[in-house]
């Protein structure tokens, strides 16, 4: 048996991650390392973090690769000048957006811009119906200036999004293949080739901003894939994207706008693979980081992909829709840097501001003089001050205590009640975004397990899991860098959402059947081109259905053929989902709205080898004791275990503390604590079995 | 167990629960208007019917639920039980706005008391009465638009009064949307009183009662510190309106109270152009909010320092039965005199006037494709004015709305059957100053059937948006309807106007007004504007003195 060495790279915005691991008759080899990212020549830091891994490009079998230039071209508007070409009467779609003003009280709001200004907006004759026939014909005559004046503004790429293209495609691709014959060289992109679904605006900023971040997104790729393919590496890199999947290079190159939230899908993705593995399918999985949290719902084993993503949305701001597939998740601005502030009127808020890595948490001692929650785990002796950051950071106490007696000023109250309240308020924080992705859905807490990750995760999840009523709360193996070990465990993936309009009656099943059966044979065509086995690829079908007259739709799962025979049994499904989430159902007809099919092949998955499961004794991993205050629970005297010591099959009681260098579990009293064969911590809480 | 650090979570948790129950109802509404335009708010109050928290959507929905509550608790006094529905939707009986508005109220029991109130309002597409969505500028009373649902139970103790049910639908020209949405209101209240109720359960009734009062104290703290830093005295305004009235308005500011005097206003008219004193008051809490905190929730705290005086019978302070159809043009009407009456005073907290207008827009007919009736029921975006360093926004909704949605084109000519010609920016002058006011709207509806109607009803459109310093006023909000047959009519107020086959409706919405004097407008940006096509290079060397 053969040694078989996959391998994930990440490039974040401080640092590029490796995760290397090595299955073979030996069972199974982790590495991990760490380097600087190198902008503007990221590549540069992927082939350093490489070489400190001591990996040899040669010898990597499957290599995922993350990385966040798409957001951050984005966010720092650093992408290229793009220009539009839409239907008549329409050049300020972009520009009008939705009209929304969510900080309704501030007669100050600011509209986001639009990222193409009106003189750069151009239109074409034409039009199509909503049923996709050809109502005005295409006038083509216009184009050859709207180059002109392109090229003589330095457009760099260029943007189609017609009126009803989802429909009916003919139109955009006659102006994108007219812009390609007289313009071979620019980038241009159409809006059906990013997404078939309906919403003018949002079509168009999606094919704008698609089009503003490819030159760049391409440019990295390719410089990637030749420092890389020179070193040796076999074949080029796969790369993760937002759907949850992994996607090929040159793909990711022509539609990179896919991979804008790809950071947090790999550790979802991960969330609902080592489900599976443990046998726990419904998950509540949490990401907390330095300056945010996350969390998605995964339910049996599946995560929720949807094409309704903003970028800079929030109460005070309208944002940008980018309709590509995304994982569900909600973000709040929660992390373990996020800063603890008084306002005026005596109240305690965490987050949204973050210390950052500069100068970070008090207790960096890097001059941040900002109480942060990390500042308020380490006061309470939940993170061990003399193993700061794995024993890398002396912790500077002293800074960490003024700054958390400043906030006890301002409140009134004790240093140790500044900081419980810091974690307390924090803790709510995210059990309210937790409550987003499952109450307020009608998902019961109770039958979910809530999965911990990032740096910060472990540290709160038993508490959020307490106040959720979860039926376990697991922290997985080398949860700090589990994104990575993720992208390891995705399949080549893509998702097609279809707008297509159907009564949910009989004789209605043909036409639904069709829409199906067209995107799968995209699909196979696609996955083909690429090279991948069509034996391996599978489908999954999923319809998008509403009470006629409503507009948002409710997602059910299809299974096989879409015939008049199972049109029934489809529209009961519906009413099941609709009244979990919503309480009510309707004696009303259903209409479906559109389409989403999930195509995927296994590309070079990584399958786990489990260890053999050893004496339940967790002595030797013991390190020795410390009070730990446990906010709501009051101080216990806590027994601290070494997380790299711990193998599979042991088990303990709480109170107590596992170190590992990149991440501390807080246990609580009355938690019951075992290692599985993989080496996850599976903690029960009181009263569980 | 009420220590501060409690009392903050639990607000943080009414917050969740107000977005919560207006996510839910989005999601599951039939109408349009509820679910993309959003034309509809949720909110908590506590067992007294104070406003305790809000959900996203409509600053002028905010202030209506606690008023609706108040008179449920009037009304009913000890026959309030648990899982008991209320339903009203007259303003002489706690419903504020008009009959189209239909408000539901849960109260939440811990204990056998009630501790809170969950609540919400959306504006339902049609209630009966004399036109076709229930309003129409030639209503006079109250009883041609609409059934009048004076405060009643919809679901007695969790069993659904089928023949309150039945009675309304049957009033409508559109029962299953109603019904869609009747429903969409009620699991929305029952979701959030199901969540309150678990909070009170953690954390004792008497503590989670706690967190309510601090939490107004804290509004009512907020307000009374910003209204410190405001100057103060009595000013004045009286301004002419469209329809040849003149509205005045007397605002004074004292260290602890912000009184609102419109007791010198027109008699109430004999059309529909009118509003309840309820209504008067949340335009009054709205501009208050907006010049004090705009920041934190509103809650009843917020609004203490607030007074409001009317006389009955006035236009702001309608008796019984005067029509209220279009009370929103009259509320944005005050709303907007109480907002210049103190722009030039507080110039750095208030732009100038923007398209202040609501723009209700009613379109109908059959849907050519599917034979079934569409009604489109649309408030439309404009422009918004300028301020000192600023340009005005373009196209967002008015001042009334907020988290609000216009309707794509693609989705209205699915839904409508009908042409969607152009959605555009109006570049007609108006709004220039050295910052300008932001630009209305242009939208085309081209009609592909026959019997079709029209209704709408816009203000601003003769006396146009105001600047300040010298800024030149905005462009006015009307309506042109192109006949197919070849003239061209033009309407600010319009009702059942008969529609045919490539009839266009055109809606133009005005620009904002400009903030000072055009002349000093920056060179670089006057010709960014010129390039944009948004000013000719005549009408810019005429009031930019651009290129002389």
């Amino acid at each position: 048996m053969t040694i078989t060495k996959r391998i994930a790279t990440d490039v974040g915005g401080t640092f590029t991650d490796l995760v290397a691991i090595e299955t073979g008759p030996e069972g199974m080899k982790i590495t991990t390392a760490k380097s600087d990212t190198t902008p503007p020549n990221f590549e540069a830091g992927v082939l350093n973090v490489m070489a400190k891994g001591n990996i040899d490009p040669k010898d990597v079998d499957f290599m995922v690769h993350g990385t966040t230039v798409v957001i951050n071209a984005l966010t720092e508007r650093k992408g290229v000048t793009v220009g539009l070409i839409t239907t008549k009467g329409f050049r300020d779609t972009l520009e009008i957006a939705r009209g929304n003003r969510p900080d309704f009280f501030n007669l100050h709001y600011e509209k986001p811009e639009p990222f193409v200004p009106r003189y750069l907006r151009a239109e074409v004759p034409g039009r199509m119906t909503y049923l996709g026939a050809e109502r005005i014909p295409l006038d083509l005559s216009g184009v050859p200036d709207i180059v002109d004046n392109f090229r003589a503004e330095g457009v760099q790429a260029v943007a189609i999004s017609l009126l009803h293209s989802y429909a009916n495609t003919a139109h955009e691709e006659a102006v994108l293949a007219e812009i390609q014959r007289l313009w071979p060289d620019v980038s241009v992109v159409a809006s059906h080739q990013i997404t078939r679904e309906w919403r003018e605006y949002e079509r168009s900023n999606t094919a704008v901003l698609s089009a503003y971040v490819q030159p760049v997104a391409a440019r990295y790729l390719g410089n990637l894939d030749q420092s890389l393919r020179e070193k040796g590496l076999p074949q080029s890199p796969y790369i993760m994207q937002s759907n949850c999947g992994v996607d090929s290079l040159a793909a990711t190159s022509a539609v990179p706008i896919t991979m804008v939230e790809s950071g947090p899908a790999s550790g979802f993705w991960g969330a609902a693979e080592l489900g599976k593995l443990i046998d726990e399918p419904d998950i509540l999985a949490l990401d907390i980081g330095g300056t945010t949290a996350k969390c998605s719902l995964i339910e049996g084993g599946e995560v929720r992909i949807m094409t309704d993503y903003w970028i800079e949305r929030s109460r005070k701001s309208a944002g940008y829709p980018i309709m590509v597939p995304v994982v569900d998740l909600v973000e709040i601005g929660n992390g373990g840097g996020s800063i603890a502030w008084v306002d005026d009127f005596d109240k305690l808020h965490v987050g949204p501001q973050s210390a950052g890595a500069l100068p970070g948490p008090a207790a960096y001692g890097k001059g941040g003089t900002n109480a942060t929650t990390t500042d308020a785990n380490l006061w309470l002796g939940r993170i061990n001050k003399d193993y700061f950051c794995g024993g890398a950071v002396d912790a500077d106490m002293d800074s960490a205590g003024s700054a958390l007696k400043a906030v006890g000023d301002k409140l009134g109250v004790s240093t140790d009640e500044a900081a419980q309240g810091i974690v307390r308020i924090a803790n709510n924080n995210m059990v309210n975004a937790l409550k987003l992705v499952s109450l307020n859905r009608g998902h019961d807490t109770r039958d979910f397990t809530l999965l911990a990750f990032g740096g910060g995760g472990a540290m709160h999840a038993v508490a959020l899991g307490q106040e959720l009523q979860v039926k376990k709360v697991v922290v997985p193996a080398a949860a700090s860098v589990f994104s990575a070990w993720g992208m390891m465990m995705s399949d080549l993936r893509r998702d097609y959402f279809v707008t297509q309009l159907a009564d949910l009656s009989e004789g209605s099943a043909m036409g639904i059947e069709a829409v199906f059966a067209k995107a799968e044979v995209e699909a196979r065509a696609t996955f083909k081109a690429e090279g991948v086995d069509p034996a391996k690829l599978t489908f999954l079908r999923y319809g998008k259905f509403r009470y006629q007259n409503q507009e948002h739709t409710t997602e059910v799962l299809l299974d096989g053929t879409v015939t008049d025979g199972a049109l029934s049994k489809i529209a009961d499904d519906f009413h099941g989902a609709y009244e979990r989430e919503y309480t009510y159902r309707l004696d009303a007809p259903v209409e479906m709205v559109g389409i989403h099919l999930v195509a995927r092949a296994e590309v070079g998955k990584l399958e786990m080898i489990p260890a053999p499961l050893g004496d339940a004794d967790a002595s030797e991993a013991i390190k020795g004791t410390r009070d730990v205050d446990y906010a709501l629970e009051g101080k216990h005297l806590a027994t601290i275990y070494d997380g790299e010591k711990l193998r599979a099959g042991m088990a303990f009681n709480g109170p107590a503390i596992i170190e590992d260098p990149g991440t501390t579990v807080v246990i609580h009293p009355n938690n019951t604590v075992s290692i599985d064969a993989y080496g996850n911590i599976h903690i029960l809480l009181e009263g569980q079995s | 167990m009420s220590d501060p650090i409690t009392l903050e979570i639990i607000q943080n948790s009414l917050q969740a629960t107000s977005d919560e129950m207006f996510a839910a109802m989005r999601k599951t509404a039939m109408s349009s208007i509820i679910y993309e335009v959003l034309d509809m708010g949720t909110g908590i109050t506590d067992a007294q019917g104070r406003i305790a928290s809000s959900g996203a959507g409509i600053p002028a929905f905010i202030g209506v639920l606690d008023k609706s509550v108040q008179f449920i608790l009037s009304k009913f006094g000890d026959d309030i039980k648990p899982n008991d529905v209320f339903i009203t939707n007259d303003p002489w009986h706690g419903g504020v706005t008009h009959l189209n508005d239909l408000v539901l109220a849960m109260p939440v029991f811990a204990d056998g008391a009630i501790i809170a109130w969950t609540a919400n309002i959306a504006h339902n597409s049609d209630v009966g009465g004399m036109a076709p969505g229930s309003l129409s500028g030639d209503a006079t009373e109250i009883f041609q638009e609409g059934l009048r649902l004076p405060a009643v139970k919809l679901i007695r103790e969790g069993v659904t009064d089928q023949a309150v049910m039945d009675i309304i639908t049957c009033n409508s020209r559109m029962p299953d949307f109603l019904l869609g949405d009747v429903w969409a209101a009620i699991a929305a209240v029952r979701i959030g009183a199901r969540r309150l109720e678990d909070l009170s359960v953690k954390y004792t009734p008497t503590t989670f009662k706690a967190a309510m009062d601090s939490f107004m104290d804290f509004g009512e703290k907020t307000a009374l510190a910003e209204l410190a830093k405001l100057p103060k005295g009595t000013f004045e305004l009286s301004e002419p309106q469209d329809d040849g009235c003149t509205y005045n308005v007397k605002v004074t500011i004292t260290d602890d109270e912000f009184i609102v005097d419109l007791r010198d206003n027109p008699t109430q008219d004999k059309g529909c152009t009118n509003t309840s004193r309820d209504g008067t008051i949340v335009c009054a809490q709205m501009l208050f909010k907006s010049v004090t905190d705009p920041e934190t929730p509103a809650n009843e705290g917020a609004f203490r320092p607030l007074k409001v005086l009317t006389t009955e019978g006035t236009v702001f302070h309608a008796q019984e039965p005067a029509a209220i159809g279009f009370y929103f043009e009259t509320e944005v009407r005050v709303y907007d005199l109480i907002w210049r009456c103190l722009a030039p005073h507080v110039p750095e907290r208030l732009p100038v006037g923007h398209f202040s207008s609501i723009c209700g827009t009613f379109v109908g007919g059959t849907h050519p494709d599917t034979g079934r009736q569409y009604t489109i029921i649309e408030p439309q975006i404009g422009g918004w004015g300028a301020w000192e360093g600023r340009d005005g926004n373009p196209c967002i909704f008015s001042g009334f709305h907020g988290e609000t949605y216009n309707t794509p084109a693609e989705i209205s000519e699915a839904r409508n059957g009908l042409f969607i010609d152009k959605m555009e920016l109006n570049t007609a002058p108006g709004g220039e100053g050295e910052f300008n006011g932001g630009r209305g709207l242009v939208l085309e509806y081209r009609i592909r059937t026959k019997n079709g109607f029209l209704t709408a009803g816009y203000t601003r459109s003769v006396v146009k948006p105001w600047p300040l310093d010298g800024g030149e006023e905005g462009s006015g909000n009307f309506i042109e309807v192109d006949k197919a047959a070849g003239e061209r009519e033009h309407y600010a107020f319009v009702s059942g106007l008969d529609l045919t086959t490539d009839d266009v409706v055109r809606v133009i919405t005005s620009s904002g007004a400009g903030f000072g004097d055009p002349k000093k407008r920056a060179h670089d940006a006057v010709a960014l504007d010129i390039k944009n096509g948004f000013i000719t290079p005549e009408r810019a060397r005429e009031i930019h003195g651009y290129g002389e």
